[in-house]
């Protein structure tokens, strides 16, 4: 009886602790969706961090200690970027002028492409109903294109505080990842902490190889659509690929939006629509023959509508970046749930 | 005065646990330098007098080497219809490890509960805790696991010949 009582009293006590843990998670939470910066910093800390990991470790592997193995493997890896960007830059910078000399023309392109499909399928459907969509098409062009040129350095610069606190994060993340994730881990009530545990480690193994894959998966793209392209000899190559390479990152949807700035322009200048096409195609087809079986399927086993359906919930919840970080939150709440149903549930029964 | 009470504090602490580990039969094989790595994989967990430590039948992910206190082992009794209590089968003291089948068994459960007798502090050791060390200090893992490994042959030599004596005394009890 005696027994009993202390094990009721300790239940109290137990609750109470996981109480005080959630809302510590929750406080993380909240500072991370509140505060400016936060949250986007904090997202590319983990890119940063999932991406260098496996570096870190091999260098632990050949017996250099971590925090050594952090910076030299942080120093090796933008220097690396560095001489990327030094490299890049000016091919990068010359296609980008020439685009935006040019975008007047294309912007009118896209617009008689589009009065003339409309006033097709007028013809078809024999209608009297007034779509103008080449107008509402323009002035969203203009719009877009506007805030992408004009807004694009001030975006850039206020960005800085981002593009500095990313790396200055990650840094830490790595160097002390076990110690803070320990620390955070004694905070669990005894009875919740080797569920605590197995989900961390589950969920930080699932992110890091889903962060890795898309990520190769997004540079193979870049690199297949920027060859293709340079070798039919299609304007701004660069720009392209690097747009191609972004947008892939969303599954499903991503493709298709990179694929139709090259489009458009081959249909307004005339040529090599079929070799554009193609080019993209062919893209898509590596990656679906090759990178998707091989490196991203087996990683986040989720059913096509369930990604569909979380691409949807980030877009309206977090926009763009709400798009990207739709899949790993969502497999992230299915391990989530795997694991406490096994652990809190199936073992009673 | 206060920086040097805090360190000693930890430093004891840290010693306490390297002792520990060294006197264990997983760890032994390891050198100091290799044990001080090795503790920084591990958890210390307390736990309050008839606190449970695990239950039977619940998913585990490691094992549990008492650094400090007693630990009752115990089989669920169902016929006294109460899932806290159960038969007693043994008392663990400091050093003695439980739960290290789960180490290495996927989706394992507990056969018994775990519950702590008195104020006791244990070291546990899970299965991400390993697999992370067998990725940064693959030699270090490697022989740990070499060791549990002969642990856990051990115990299914010694499991074998318990059926079969007992099988022996079934038929004979026939004949």
């Amino acid at each position: 009886m005696n027994i009993l009582i202390q094990q009721q009293r300790l239940k109290k006590i137990e609750r109470l602790k996981l109480v005080l843990f959630l809302s510590i998670i929750a406080v993380g939470l909240l500072i991370l969706l509140k505060v400016d910066n936060m949250l986007l910093s904090f997202l590319l800390a983990f890119v940063l961090k999932y991406t260098l990991a496996p570096l870190i470790n091999y260098s632990e592997r050949k017996g250099v200690s971590k925090s050594h193995a952090t910076l030299l493997v942080f120093t090796l890896f933008f220097s690396l970027i560095g001489i990327l960007i030094y490299w890049a830059l000016p091919y990068i910078s010359v296609q980008f002028k020439a685009f935006h000399a040019e975008l007047p023309r294309y912007i009118e392109g896209t617009r008689s492409l589009i009065f003339d499909i409309e006033s097709r399928v007028e013809e078809i459907i024999n209608t009297s109903v007034e779509f103008n969509l080449s107008a509402q098409a323009e002035s969203l062009m203009v719009s877009w294109t506007r805030s992408l040129f004009e807004d694009l350095p001030n975006f850039l610069s206020k960005s800085l505080t981002t593009i500095l606190l990313a790396p200055f994060f990650a840094y830490f993340l790595l160097k002390d990842s076990h110690s803070i994730s320990k620390k955070l881990l004694d905070l669990v009530p005894n009875s919740f902490f080797e569920l605590a545990l197995s989900l961390q480690y589950q969920i930080s193994e699932q992110m890091g190889q889903f962060i890795r894959a898309r990520l190769l998966e997004a540079v193979i793209v870049g690199m297949i659509v920027w060859a293709g392209l340079s070798i039919i000899g299609f304007p701004y190559s660069h720009l392209l690929a690097l747009f191609a390479a972004l947008t892939n990152l969303i599954p499903y949807i991503g493709p298709i939006i990179g694929a139709i700035p090259a489009i458009i322009i081959a249909m307004i200048n005339g040529a090599g629509l079929l070799a554009v096409v193609g080019v993209y195609a062919f893209a898509q087809l590596i990656d679906i023959i090759f990178i998707i079986p091989l490196v991203v399927a087996k990683i986040v086993n989720l059913h096509p509508i369930t990604v569909v359906v979380s691409i949807i919930i980030g877009a309206q919840l977090l926009g763009i970046v709400g798009m990207l970080v739709s899949i790993p939150a969502a497999s992230m709440i299915k391990v989530t749930a795997q694991n406490v149903y096994h652990h809190l549930i199936n073992f009673r029964a | 005065m206060i920086n040097y009470l805090w360190e000693n504090l930890f430093k004891r602490n840290e010693d306490h646990v390297i002792k520990v580990l060294s006197n264990n039969v997983l760890f032994k094989d390891l050198t100091s330098s290799e044990l001080q790595t090795v503790s920084n994989f591990l958890h210390i967990r307390h736990y309050r007098p008839a606190e449970l430590i695990f239950r039977q039948n619940e998913i585990g992910v490691g094992m549990y080497i008492i650094l400090k206190g007693k630990v009752d082992i115990l089989i669920e009794n169902h016929s006294a219809g109460d899932e806290d209590t159960g038969d007693f089968i043994t008392r663990l003291e400091e050093g003695d490890l439980m739960g290290e089948l789960s180490l290495i068994e996927e989706n394992s459960r507990r056969t018994a509960s775990a519950r702590a007798m008195n104020e006791s502090s244990l070291l546990g050791f899970f299965q991400p805790d390993l697999k992370n060390l067998l990725q940064s200090h693959p030699e270090i893992g490697g022989r740990i696991l070499l060791r549990l490994s002969q642990v856990l042959g051990r115990r299914l030599s010694e499991t074998a010949t318990k059926i079969t004596e007992l099988k022996k005394q079934i038929d004979s009890i026939k004949a």
